[in-house]
């Protein structure tokens, strides 16, 4: 509790915990303080900066008040009405704050009062602990995190919640459960020798040759070859991979081995241009340090220019391109199949959120919320983004913050179809949240290899990861075992609660829907047709590699360059572009189209708006955990009654206990 | 439920729709038998890929089953029969015309006009559009292209609506084929203008509930605790003779003789004096509704005026002055001093303190309403679409609206002074102000009859001049007097219970068959300007009150999430960043915008029934075992005990 210890290392936060005794000055504040988690905690403000964590706390981190040093965008200091100072590393504090102000980059707002009588004289002192710490923690290139008390404590190993697919196990289970037969796991990368930002294990086709993907993945953006993402229940296969690596002279075997991991085994091949039409990295870090501008308590954005202020973010903008492509690809994916192949020259960005994009749509598997975190934790997290550059934690140059674009995307989704979602805007904020909170490694690192690292999970090359392997030292590190999907170890039960759908209705995608399996769709030769997806349209390739001597297949010159749009006799009976494609196959039910028109795009309120003083109370709608409470109540005293009355009159036909667990 | 896929529009990928869109509510609500196939094939085309859609796919079950009933049961499908009609609705005509729907292109269909609606079916095969317009909603109609006009489709009747959009047909050019549908639509779209009754005069519908009786003024007063000691009702007004606008019963200060009133009346313009809305049942502050005083150029007094004003000060017994909020602009209040009219002046009245609230006048409204509709129908824009919702400045004025409704409730409730409000004639933007501001001081008002009660007492009673502002009947389009201040009101009421979804008992259903059937002319409810026209024409005897329809219905209408509460102030966020626009209204004829029912509500309703059926079969339980409660120890608990728990939830 003593401020001094605030600057006692990097990881250090600040939290506030409600007050013993409310003043009555900060009644009006007290609703910058919401999280938005529906639950309203009134009461502010005592200081307390803590450091390490107070481990009485029943979760080890993550209350309504805590606040972490590395999601502090801006500091002010504030004394009586006028004075206002911004608070910098160096600059002194030049009067005794009434006030701090500390405004989140996840646009939380935290107003943290001196109270008269309490905190008021230390003011001076903790608010430049809190300056100093700050500083530091930005000058920390790695975070070692922040130990959880709790699960240090406890004994024995943790289950993770979800596969974290560190070992090829889960790989090997994910896999089976996609039902992608002509796919195997390959231990190719397990030294991470053929890339540091590819996960151990990944998925090739059954006939590529460990050796073959070698080979083949040199030739690719930083050894990002071709591996599966998720196979369609349909058949088609939607593969990501990084760039060609042109500089490099492949012989023909690697060209060949190159064409047939693109090419899957399917004969009809579609790469896509993923960062075609898509903004780039440094437009959406523009775009959200515009918006987060805007969304600011004091924005000098007029309200009557709010609007078009908005739009000139340009989020919304992006948000929307990226849904239209995801939904174009979808199309592909379902509509015949094939293999599709998502091409950008990283494969660590927007590969991803395509990818996620596209299962979400096409998968309602991946819309439940064990679904979705394992979507998140293979196409992400052991895809290798770059979360910590990407969030601008490292303080790099390269920020952009893809990762929250497309949690935007899902929330979208979510208000276009709410039945279809297992999981609520909550979970989506506190994934939000998270994702600067350092309590795991999840979005600390990087690489995979990285996390592995911090983990000590390859000490030697040959130690075999156990899952038993959580004697971690406590204290300043991190406990390898835990993710981001820990979630009651940093969020109290009645709000894991909340971040299920109570809308959600699984029998709305019952599992029929999905087309059969084609049975030997596995063709040996080469494909027949290859195509680029580029600006909405599709055209066709004649290679699928750009070195030159390909042997290619289609090769009828030996230029890499889409032929023109328009038709030659030869593909004028064939089937291509999109139209009489898409005509000709029905979509499969289950597959989600979202509408991007100017007012089904919106504005994620809840999450943005959330430092705003004039913050709804009200706004959400009763929970319906309430009646169900009631309505297990009454069947209680049912069943208490019935039986001494009319014994038969229980056999009701709908059983009352499913249709209230249902709703859970 | 498991056919129920859920398909968003609008993705430029060609597939079918349901068209809910483009059917009107009413047919809906009327009789379930009206509930046809509804079945559309939308044909979303984007630039880049034109598309030949075959695919097929279903939507909501409910209208799915209709389908089925029809083809199952074998119904007749002679097409005559199909057309739905109302008991005192007669066939006019009907005639093959090609629809040009501006999402799905030309529709080869029928269309029937009756002295009620216009109703087309499609006659082609792989589309089940049906339209189903009541004449009422027809603003214009025109003829588009000459009997010599080339093109395809180019000949033919563009008629534009009321309700956000337009239809066009094109007929044959032959014949002058259009003349006789011209002729008969002009002639039942504008009864007025060709001595015919509106037809709300020949429906014939029976209901089990009287709308009629659910507004009594003398009764809600009483809600109220009028009269009291301070507070009177007069009937001074009977006749209507003190003011032709107002409602025959009026509530006055007790120390205000007639007399007073008289001359109150002469001060103030169409002698709409200032007289109570509403009484907060604690501080007794009230909220009074006037017009503004007739100061002219000349900066003219009133004593009597004056005195009145201070009067109704005094009820309460507050020190503090007289709130008077002027719903203008300050310079056009200004500008009206050169009519007659203006405000009041801080030298004639030492005791108040006036406020402009910046709302601007009828006409501004219409504009910038029209400006949506551009907006919205047919094309919705894409990545401009957020700043050309800024440029029709819809939601600036809604904000301006229900900022102004926030101060009158907020005064009254805390800063405990009675305020009072006009605009010019005090029966415009001072209806949305009072209304408003009663809605979120007053519970009673968020409940399905008592918003009914205040749309009748605030609005119909006291001259809203709904016959001017929709032109019911009438064929003068382009009269300058028309302007949605009634809509801009349902908009603010569904702003707020967008802010407070459990605040209020009715729907977002409710609002928009308010707002359908105050176009419609199938009700009395919106007719005329005033209630001694009204009274002239014997509505209440000779129409049916669209609270007929609600009522008898009312599950239809209710909110599942309605928490009762007493005492309850709202005040919504009057921010444009917590405005929206109402698509599920302004927007509603585009089949790719669509919102999905929110399930939770559904979930949230079944559970409902769930929890109502238990306590039933409970109290079943309950009374059959006490009856034969002979042996006590049998029993956990005595019923008596046990039900009042039961029902402490809600």
């Amino acid at each position: 509790m003593e401020p001094e210890k605030c600057g006692g290392g990097v990881g250090a936060r600040v939290s506030t915990s409600p007050p013993r005794r409310r003043s009555q000055t900060w009644g009006s504040l007290d609703q910058s303080l919401s999280r938005g988690l529906g639950c309203w905690s009134p009461g502010v403000v005592s200081l307390a900066v803590t450091w390490p964590r107070d481990a009485s706390q029943e979760t080890p981190l993550s209350s309504e008040y805590d606040f972490v040093l590395v999601n502090i965008g801006r500091l002010e200091a504030v004394s009586g009405l006028s004075r206002v100072q911004l608070l910098r590393p160096g600059s002194p504090l030049k009067f005794t704050p009434e006030e701090i102000l500390i405004h989140g980059r996840d646009f939380r707002l935290l107003r943290v009062a001196f109270e008269a009588g309490g905190l008021e004289p230390q003011a001076f002192q903790v608010t430049m602990a809190i300056v100093r710490a700050r500083a530091q923690s930005s000058q920390a290139q790695q975070y070692a995190g922040i130990s959880l008390s709790k699960a240090g404590q406890s004994s024995g190993p943790r289950k993770p919640p979800i596969p974290l697919l560190e070992t090829s196990e889960d790989w090997e289970t994910e896999r089976k459960k996609q039902g992608a037969g002509s796919w195997r796991v390959s231990p190719v990368n397990e030294r991470f020798d053929v890339a540091t930002s590819l996960p151990r294990y990944f998925w090739v086709p059954k006939r590529t040759l460990d050796s073959e993907v070698r080979r083949a993945f040199g030739h690719f953006h930083q050894g990002r070859g071709p591996r599966l993402s998720w196979h369609h229940p349909g058949g088609s296969d939607l593969l990501r991979c990084g760039g060609f690596y042109t500089a490099s002279d492949p012989n023909k075997e690697d060209i060949r081995a190159v064409e047939s991991m693109l090419q899957a085994g399917h004969s009809d091949v579609v790469l896509v241009d993923t960062v075609d039409e898509l903004p780039s990295l440094t437009d959406v870090q523009l775009a959200h340090l515009k918006l987060r501008a805007l969304c600011l308590p004091d924005s000098s954005a007029a309200e009557e220019k709010w609007l078009s202020a908005l739009e000139g973010t340009r989020w919304l903008d992006y948000v929307r391109s990226c849904l239209r492509k995801a939904s174009d690809i979808s199309v592909l994916v379902t509509s015949r199949v094939r293999s599709v192949v998502l091409q950008e020259r990283g494969d660590r960005d927007f590969n991803g959120l395509l990818s996620s994009l596209v299962q979400l749509l096409s998968a309602p598997e991946a819309r439940t919320l064990l679904g979705f975190q394992s979507l998140v934790q293979r196409e992400w997290v052991a895809a290798g983004h770059p979360f910590l550059t990407r969030l601008g934690v490292t303080g790099a140059s390269e920020e952009a913050p893809v990762f929250l674009l497309f949690l935007d995307c899902v929330w979208q989704l979510l208000q276009q179809f709410p039945a279809e979602f297992e999981f609520s805007e909550f979970f989506l904020l506190a994934l939000h949240d998270s994702a600067r909170v350092p309590d795991t490694l999840t979005f600390l690192r990087d690489t995979p290899w990285e996390r592995g690292k911090q983990s000590g999970q390859f000490n030697s090359y040959t130690q075999i990861y156990t899952a038993g392997y959580s004697q971690l030292p406590a204290g300043n590190s991190v406990n390898p075992q835990l993710s981001v999907w820990d979630w009651d170890l940093r969020y109290s039960s009645e709000q894991i609660l909340q971040f299920h759908n109570p809308g959600y209705d699984p029998e709305h995608c019952p599992d029929s829907w999905l087309p059969r399996q084609q049975p030997n769709f596995m063709v040996s030769g080469p494909p027949s047709s290859v195509w680029l997806f580029s600006r909405g349209a599709l055209t066709p390739l004649n290679q699928l590699c750009p070195w030159r001597d390909s042997p290619s297949l289609l090769a009828v010159s030996s230029r890499w360059l889409p032929r023109p749009a328009i038709s030659s006799e030869s593909l004028a009976d064939q089937e291509w572009g999109l139209p009489s494609h898409w005509g000709a196959c029905p979509l499969p039910p289950g597959l989600l189209l979202p509408g991007y028109l100017g007012p089904q795009i919106r504005l994620w309120r809840r999450c943005y708006l959330r430092g705003r003083p004039e913050v709804q109370k009200g706004l959400s709608a009763p929970t319906i955990s309430g009646l169900q409470d009631e309505l297990s109540h009454l069947q209680e005293l049912l069943r208490k009654w019935t039986p001494r009355i009319s014994p038969e009159d229980h056999s009701e036909k709908r059983d009352p206990n499913t249709i209230v667990s249902q709703s859970r | 439920m498991c056919e129920t896929q859920a398909f968003f529009p609008g993705t430029g990928i060609c597939k079918e729709l349901e068209d809910h869109a483009l059917l009107l509510w009413l047919t809906q609500e009327g009789a379930e038998s009206l509930n046809r196939s509804f079945h559309v094939l939308e044909y979303c085309r984007v630039s880049s890929m034109a598309s030949a859609p075959t695919s097929k796919y279903n939507s909501h079950s409910l209208e799915n089953e209709s389908i089925k009933r029809t083809s199952r049961d074998g119904v007749n499908r002679d097409l005559s029969e199909a057309v739905p009609r109302l008991p005192g609705e007669t066939r006019i005509t009907d005639k093959e015309v090609i629809y040009i729907c501006p999402f799905n292109g030309p529709i080869k269909g029928r269309v029937y006009i009756t002295n009620y609606r216009l109703y087309l079916r499609s006659l082609e095969t792989d589309s089940a559009l049906i339209l189903d317009v009541p004449l009422g909603v027809i603003s214009r109609i025109e003829k588009m292209g000459g009997a010599t006009s080339r093109g395809e489709n180019s000949y033919g009747l563009d008629i534009t609506c009321k309700d956000m959009r337009n239809l066009r047909f094109a007929l044959k050019q032959e014949g002058h084929s259009r003349r006789d549908m011209f002729e008969i639509l002009t002639r039942y779209a504008f009864p007025l203008a060709h001595s015919l009754p509106i037809f709300a005069f020949l429906n014939e519908e029976k209901f089990n509930v009287d709308g009629w009786t659910v507004y009594n003024p003398v009764e809600e007063y009483r809600r109220q605790g009028l009269p009291n000691h301070h507070w009177r009702i007069t009937f001074i007004n009977k006749c209507y003779e003190l003011c032709d606008t107002y409602p025959a019963l009026l509530v006055v200060p007790y120390r205000a003789s007639d007399d007073d009133l008289r001359r109150v009346a002469t001060f103030r313009s169409r002698n709409r004096i200032p007289v109570l809305s509403w009484i907060h049942p604690e501080n007794k502050t009230v909220i009074v509704r006037c017009s503004q005083p007739l100061v002219g150029m000349s900066g003219k007094r009133n004593k009597d005026d004056e005195k009145y004003l201070d009067v109704i000060r005094e009820t309460n017994r507050q020190i503090s002055k007289l709130t008077i909020y002027d719903a203008r602009p300050n310079v056009n209040a200004v500008a009206n001093k050169a009519t007659g009219g203006g405000y009041e002046s801080d030298d004639a009245y030492h005791n108040a303190e006036l406020f402009f609230l910046d709302i601007h006048n009828i006409h501004v409204m219409r504009e910038s309403l029209k400006k949506v509709k551009d907006i919205v129908y047919p094309n919705v824009e894409e990545s401009h679409w957020l700043s050309s919702l800024e440029s029709t400045h819809w939601l600036e004025h809604i904000k301006l609206v229900l900022t102004g409704a926030i101060q009158v409730a907020d005064k009254v409730s805390s800063g405990k002074s009675s305020v009072l409000v006009h605009c010019s004639d005090g029966w415009d933007r001072t209806a949305q102000l009072t209304s408003l501001a009663m809605l979120m001081l007053d519970s009673f008002y968020r409940s399905i009859e008592g918003f009914e009660i205040l749309v009748q007492k605030e609005w119909i009673s006291f001259g809203h001049k709904f016959a001017s502002r929709i032109g019911h009947g009438d064929k003068n389009h382009a009269d300058a007097d028309r302007s949605p201040i009634f809509l801009q009101f349902i908009d603010c009421v569904w702003q707020m219970s967008k802010q407070f979804p459990t605040a209020f008992e009715f729907n977002e259903r409710f609002l928009i068959t308010i707002l359908d059937h105050l176009y419609s002319c199938r009700f009395g409810t919106f007719l005329y300007n005033c209630e001694s026209a009204r009274e002239k024409q014997k509505v209440t005897e000779r129409t049916i009150s669209l609270w007929s329809l609600i009522n008898s219905n009312k599950d239809k209408f209710k909110n599942p999430f309605y928490t009762k509460e007493i005492n309850r102030v709202l005040y919504p966020v009057a921010s444009m960043r917590h405005l929206e626009l109402w698509v599920n209204y302004y927007i509603r004829w585009n089949p790719r915008i669509k919102q999905q029912p929110n399930p939770v509500e559904q979930r949230y309703v079944e559970l409902l029934a769930l929890r109502d059926e238990y306590i039933q079969r409970l109290e079943e339980l309950q009374l059959a075992s006490s009856a034969k409660l002979s042996d006590p120890s049998t029993s956990p608990s005595g019923p008596s005990q046990m039900m009042p728990h039961v029902h402490t939830h809600f």
